[in-house]
């Protein structure tokens, strides 16, 4: 089984900080860390490969520095990675970014099945599984709860929605994108780490993938950030009942009057 | 960068993620009950961290001692007692390492990532001073044969591989491999101590232990070089470890220096916390300089015994006296169970006297500087 990961560095959530003369985010000196929700699409695939055997390669677009995350994926048991790396890819949007990376998934090949995390804790849009997944025509699975293997081509998920949970059935090849339940991403382990360092991180640009050149980098993104801005946050006022039962809902009655 | 520091980096952040995780929300239930929690040991073998040092070609990761001792400093932080676990393993695999024959190592140490390996000197009749070792090993045929009592052993009861340090028949000084299993050993009792309560110390009893004759470890006769260059290894980690309890001593007074006030002055700007505050901070950076120049020392192949005596020496008594300044700074609070300073003190307490007292350290610091 061919698993493909959909890794994306993001800024370590409790380093970042806000520059208050600027209100931008303050990124230098902030340390990449691999998108939380990432992980446990990698622990999936870990426990699929476990299972049915095959391969784990980690797929990622962003600048050489991403190889800090490829490489703890790989600590946590990857077998390899792929970074697509140029400037060329700049400024992609989730629509450019996807697009991107179902190109790699193709130049990969045979894969079957594709994994992300639900969402980048940084940008939360969780678009760029579910457009991979339409760019392949790949049937998907979003907000995954279980991922099992059903048959050699088979997988069964749960998803869970809103108010709902949904039993789903796909055929493989598919895209699937977990949630943090799924299950808890295993610790790198040191022999793990020394071993990252011998497996092979192979990086592509725009000319080793077979792409339309309007469809990537800024070019290829629709989307236009305006503004971005912190939410004004408005303090809400809080009454403490008392503590005697009787009084505490003579009170609350007359709040709710 | 090099690759080895990248690679170092990682492990250290691999290490304070599990050890922020599963260790240091356990450190006070570990002292409380005075032993690990059913399953945390399995958890630090599941994720591989008693092979940290032991070579690739058994199945370990390889790393050197200046990374294993910064883990060891940063697993301290959250609970000293899995630190000076971690310790006693790998001080004795490192004598596997420099006097092991083939066969032996081939045969052991594969199973160093799972099993835990100690090393035991001390007798009822005396610790540092050899003399008093009445372990015997007798040759028979191709095998040797063992009796005697050890105690005191990090980790006895725990570890399942033991270094033996004996007197043959003619009063030889060597060390023999002993497996819990093999017939004629036993467990004796676990030492009731008052500080480092998870680490189990203990006593093992070898009553006619028969070991074939590739379970030498050196030659014999090297049994005292090798008891000593254990102690250096293993006070190179010691020093780490103390760094690891100063820093959660540090951690814990700047937390509540921060937090408390008195006349509506956080404690931290008064000049009697800045005092010990700084004193703690110190003493920190101190031992660490210590313990890593150790460190350096021996993987770079230079003499390293004086200085990892000095990084048990200084990095204990600092230890107690931070611990004792931090408890000082939380007031009542620090004297009560509800904060961890108190069982620090008893935990670095434990390292003025662990691998040798202080006294026998400064004896060898300065009959080092004398020769010099």
């Amino acid at each position: 089984m061919k698993i493909v990961v959909g890794v994306k560095q993001v800024p370590e959530t409790d380093s970042v900080k806000i520059d208050p003369k600027t209100n931008n985010l303050v990124r230098s000196g902030i340390q990449g860390i691999i998108n939380p929700f990432d992980k446990n699409a990698i622990e999936a695939a870990l426990q699929l490969r476990d299972q049915a055997g095959g391969e784990v390669i980690l797929l990622s677009m962003g600048p050489d520095s991403y190889t800090t995350s490829l490489r703890d994926g790989m600590a946590m048991g990857a077998d390899s990675a792929v970074l697509v790396s140029s400037r060329a890819f700049g400024g992609a949007d989730t629509l450019a970014t996807g697009y991107t990376l179902a190109k790699a998934i193709e130049a990969i090949g045979d894969v079957d099945l594709v994994l992300f995390g639900r969402q980048s804790v940084d940008a939360d849009t969780g678009q760029v599984g579910p457009i991979v997944a339409e760019l392949l025509n790949f049937p998907q699975v979003t907000f995954a709860e279980t991922v099992s293997l059903e048959s050699e081509n088979t997988i069964v998920a749960k998803r869970q929605l809103d108010s709902a949970v949904q039993d789903v059935q796909v055929t493989l090849p598919a895209v699937v994108t977990v949630r943090k339940e799924l299950n808890t991403p295993r610790y790198e382990t040191p022999l793990n780490i020394k071993e990252s360092f011998e497996k092979q991180i192979t990086t592509w640009t725009e000319n080793d993938l077979n792409i339309d050149f309007s469809k990537i980098g800024q070019s290829g993104s629709p989307t236009k950030v305006t503004k971005v801005y912190e939410p004004t946050k408005e303090l809400k006022q809080t009454t403490v009942l008392p503590v005697d039962p009787t009084e505490a809902v003579s009170e609350l009655l007359s709040k709710l009057d | 960068m090099s690759i080895t520091n990248d690679q170092n980096q990682m492990l250290i952040q691999m290490i304070k993620e599990f050890t922020t995780n599963e260790l240091a929300p356990l450190d006070m239930t570990i002292d409380a009950n005075g032993d690990y929690p059913d399953g945390l040991l399995q958890k630090v073998i599941d994720t591989g961290l008693l092979g940290i040092t032991l070579p690739r070609e058994y199945g370990g990761a390889g790393f050197d001692y200046v990374a294993a001792a910064e883990a060891l400093e940063k697993i301290a932080v959250g609970n000293a007692s899995m630190a000076v676990t971690l310790e006693g393993h790998f001080k004795t695999i490192e004598q596997f390492i420099k006097y092991g024959n083939k066969e032996l190592n081939e045969k052991y140490l594969p199973s160093a990532v799972k099993r835990i390996f100690a090393f035991s000197m001390t007798e009822p009749s005396g610790g540092s001073n050899p003399k008093g070792i009445a372990t015997r090993a007798i040759k028979q045929g191709h095998n040797w044969v063992i009796t005697g009592d050890k105690i005191m052993i990090t980790n006895g009861g725990l570890a399942e591989v033991y270094c033996v340090l004996s007197k043959t028949q003619d009063d030889q000084m060597a060390v023999f491999v002993v497996d819990k299993d093999m017939p004629g050993f036993k467990f004796g009792k676990r030492e009731d101590f008052i500080g480092l309560k998870g680490v189990p110390v203990g006593e093992i009893v070898l009553n006619h232990v028969v070991v074939p004759e590739s379970h030498l470890l050196g030659t014999i006769g090297e049994g005292l070089e090798i008891g000593d260059n254990a102690h250096a290894d293993a006070r190179v980690l010691m020093g780490a470890v103390l760094t690891g309890i100063t820093d959660h001593a540090l951690q814990t007074a700047v937390s509540y220096s921060k937090e408390r006030k008195a006349l509506d002055t956080p404690l931290y700007q008064l000049q009697v916390t800045q005092e010990k505050i700084a004193d703690i901070a110190i003493a920190k950076q101190n031992t660490q300089a210590l313990y890593q120049k150790g460190a350096q020392n021996k993987i770079t192949g230079r003499p390293y015994a004086e200085v990892a005596a000095m990084a048990k020496s200084y990095g204990s008594r600092s230890a107690v006296a931070a611990s004792d300044k931090a408890l000082q700074i939380l007031g009542g609070y620090g004297y009560s169970h509800e904060y961890p300073v108190e069982h620090l003190i008893r935990d670095a307490r434990a390292m003025e006297l662990a691998e040798g007292t202080i006294e026998k350290m400064n004896f060898e610091i300065t009959n080092a500087e004398i020769a010099k």
